[in-house]
């Protein structure tokens, strides 16, 4: 009985493998042969973070491809900063690593380092701007390339400027901007303000990231590498710092604490309800959602300053770079190289970084007279005339300007915590972080 | 049970199979990744229990766990309320029974992320009108500090899940004899006499499974919390499941955060299972 019963069960357990190891083989040949056919084909594959230029990026890539017959690009694009670094980890642990992805700075670079290629003999790292490459260089070796640069200020409204009577340019220092501000305040009713700024306090990285980093990275002479190897933090121009985050959240739509990106740009900027924001030429595109004129015509950038330092400058800094991965192939390590070659210095590509993708370049050789974005054409010319300060916030220990410094400031805009416990427990969990 | 011949474990296998591959293997490699330095893309090396040691003298860590449990404790309570009053009014005779369910039980097939955003805007927005109409200043301002944050979540748990509960305790409720209430009734048993000694002992196995169920998912609690109030302000409403998140994927801690998710693993493991088994020596056999 128990014989008969047996059989038949491993009849067909052994069929099922048997089909399914069948199945697996010819597989196998199949593609084994289709690699044969044209093995000469080099396939790169991209894996990156900026949502914004995303079809722009996939037009370009196929035109790479139209005239390099013998090289094949895929992209993927997984959006926003937390969740991109997370995808990228999961795609290298299922062991389908790509071959070109993106690394933010120092830290990245530092965590990354056994998978990044040595970009120093590429055309493009040689165009990079001078600084731009502070972050990703390591003992000489160029291990990134800058995606553009990004820029951030005070972004206001010209209008509401122009009928207040107020001269965007006289405002390069702090005594000058609390005035404006004053002076808009007062006019509230007329000019059909809800506040005079709208500060994102539910933002961790507007307020621990962006506007920490303005008076922090004095401490820091302005270089991303000092803040990654330094030991401690000071708040050395602290004084500046709250001075700016009182102004703004004095004079804000409140309760800050819970209002977001979304809020502070597109429901009060946008609509003329706030007249000065603290953001970067990266919410051009969600301002012309709202109001087409005034992204195109209607913005402008103003310094934030800091007391007793520089105060007409404004931070720009490279957001992203573009790495290679060491793991691979010569061969494909090779034309992933010539593709970022191609898309930063050759004729066809630059016209693409500026028109299509509308960057801020980070290369030299470009025609800044074609960027069409107000404010990216302002922050283009802040740069040129060396009115900048770095982007030192990439080297922060991990986490601590949004869930350490970003969070203190919730807690003091709320008025849970004084500024000198503010200073007191970021100093601390810095120095506990970099121990 | 002496029937368990090869074809029992022949027809057992896939599942058990699906079982390992998706439940105990990812589990045994958290525990293990939870002892090493891990940081999701080196080879880890040993550490030994500097990441046990390291945890609970977290403030961050036990303030969630502690936000956790009152927001637990509440919502069981609020739901199971709920659930049992939604259950009661509906198993009246009235004429509009199922479509009522139907109301109670839809808030139910509402993804929470979703949930969680249109109930932001009702507390920012709707209360803030409302408040400012009729002058009340305690709806103005809400998911801005902590304590309307904790109400704003409890809240919204309740409104989601109680409609879910109350089918559970409908099951039970029709399953109660009618002889008995009848018979209670002639004894001369009030209405709150007959729910409160016949009815109630009856739908106990009922709290069993809600309590169960409340319990378990208010603790694990990730996506109504992210998209409600995002842990703020100042991570003041911040759950167990999303301060782990953050240590992984923000703070890039993975091994660190792996070994907060074992032992909160085995916290809600121990207080369901000890809810569980005291629920059941309190259950009646008809």
């Amino acid at each position: 009985m128990k014989a008969k019963k047996l059989f038949p069960a491993v009849l067909s357990l052994g069929l099922l493998i048997g089909g399914g190891l069948a199945g697996c083989s010819s597989g196998d040949d199949k593609t084994s042969g289709e690699g044969g056919k044209d093995g000469d084909k080099v396939t790169v594959d991209i894996f990156q973070f900026k949502v914004e230029f995303k079809d722009q990026f996939e037009d370009i890539a196929k035109a790479y491809e139209e005239a390099n017959k013998d090289v094949d690009i895929n992209i993927t694009t997984v959006g926003g900063g937390e969740d991109y670094g997370a995808a990228l980890k999961s795609k290298f642990a299922s062991g389908n690593e790509p071959t070109i992805y993106n690394v933010g700075g120092p830290q990245d670079v530092a965590d990354w380092e056994d998978k990044l290629a040595d970009l120093s003999d590429t055309a493009a790292a040689k165009a990079a701007l001078s600084g731009t490459l502070e972050g990703v260089t390591k003992d000489d070796k160029v291990l990134g390339l800058p995606y553009n640069q990004e820029g951030y200020g005070f972004i206001y409204n010209k209008d509401i400027f122009e009928k207040a009577g107020i001269d965007p340019k006289s405002i390069t220092s702090y005594s000058a901007l609390e005035e404006a501000v004053k002076t808009l305040d007062s006019k509230k009713k007329d000019l059909g303000l809800t506040s005079v700024f709208a500060l994102p306090a539910k933002e961790t990285w507007v307020t621990g990231l962006h506007l920490s980093n303005v008076f922090l990275a004095p401490e820091f002479d302005q270089n991303v590498i000092n803040a990654f190897e330094s030991k401690e933090v000071t708040f050395e121009h602290g004084d500046a710092f709250k001075k700016i985050l009182d102004l703004q959240n004095k004079y804000s739509d409140q309760p800050t604490v819970s209002l977001d990106y979304a809020k502070q740009v597109e429901e009060l900027f946008s609509t003329g309800k706030a007249a000065i924001i603290q953001q970067g030429n990266w919410v051009s595109g969600s301002i012309a959602g709202i109001d087409e004129e005034l992204a195109n015509n209607g913005v402008g950038i103003l310094p934030i300053p800091v007391e007793g330092y520089k105060e007409d400058s404004i931070p720009v800094g490279v957001p992203m770079y573009w790495a290679v991965n060491s793991n691979k192939d010569e061969k494909e390590v090779a034309a992933a190289k010539e593709f970022l070659d191609w898309l930063y210095t050759s004729e066809e590509g630059k016209t693409a970084v500026i028109e299509d993708f509308k960057f801020i370049p980070a290369y030299e050789g470009y025609d800044a007279g074609k960027i069409s974005d107000p404010l990216a054409k302002e922050i283009y010319e802040y740069s040129s005339a060396g009115k900048t300060l770095a982007w030192t916030f990439m080297g922060y220990p991990t986490g601590w300007g949004q869930e350490k410094l970003g969070i203190n400031i919730q807690k003091y805009v709320s008025g849970e915590m004084t500024w000198d416990e503010l200073v007191e427990e970021s100093s601390k969990a810095w120095a506990e972080a970099r121990k | 049970m002496r029937n368990r011949n090869l074809w029992y474990w022949l027809f057992l296998a896939p599942a058990l199979l699906a079982l390992a591959l998706v439940v105990i293997l990812p589990l045994a490699f958290g525990v293990y990744y939870s002892f090493t330095d891990w940081n999701g893309i080196r080879t880890p090396s040993f550490v030994g229990l500097e990441h046990y040691k390291a945890l609970f003298a977290e403030k961050e860590f036990r303030d969630a766990l502690w936000f956790t449990t009152k927001f637990t404790v509440v919502s069981v309570f609020l739901i199971n309320f709920f659930g049992l009053s939604l259950a009661l009014l509906v198993t009246q005779k009235f004429k509009t029974n199922n479509i009522l369910r139907t109301i109670f039980f839809m808030p139910n097939l509402i993804g929470g992320l979703i949930l969680g955003f249109i109930w932001q805007f009702i507390f920012t927005k709707v209360f803030a009108s409302v408040g400012e109409l009729i002058g009340v200043e305690a709806l103005e301002g809400w998911l801005s500090t902590e304590t309307t944050g904790f109400w704003a979540m409890a809240i919204l748990m309740s409104w989601q899940m109680a409609g879910y509960i109350m089918v559970i305790y409908i099951s039970f409720l029709e399953g109660v004899p009618q002889e008995l209430l009848e018979a209670a009734e002639i004894d001369g048993a009030n209405s709150f006499q007959r729910f409160y000694h016949v009815t109630f002992p009856l739908v106990m196995p009922a709290f069993t499974v809600s309590l169960f169920l409340t319990l378990s998912n208010s603790f694990k609690l990730y996506d109504q919390n992210l998209s409600l109030t995002g842990g703020g302000p100042y991570n003041s409403t911040q759950m167990v499941a999303m301060e782990i998140f953050k240590t992984a994927f923000v703070e890039n801690a993975m091994a660190f955060a792996q070994a907060k998710a074992v032992i909160f693993f085995l916290i809600v493991a121990a207080i369901s299972l000890t809810q569980v088994y005291i629920n059941k020596k309190r259950e009646v056999e008809m």
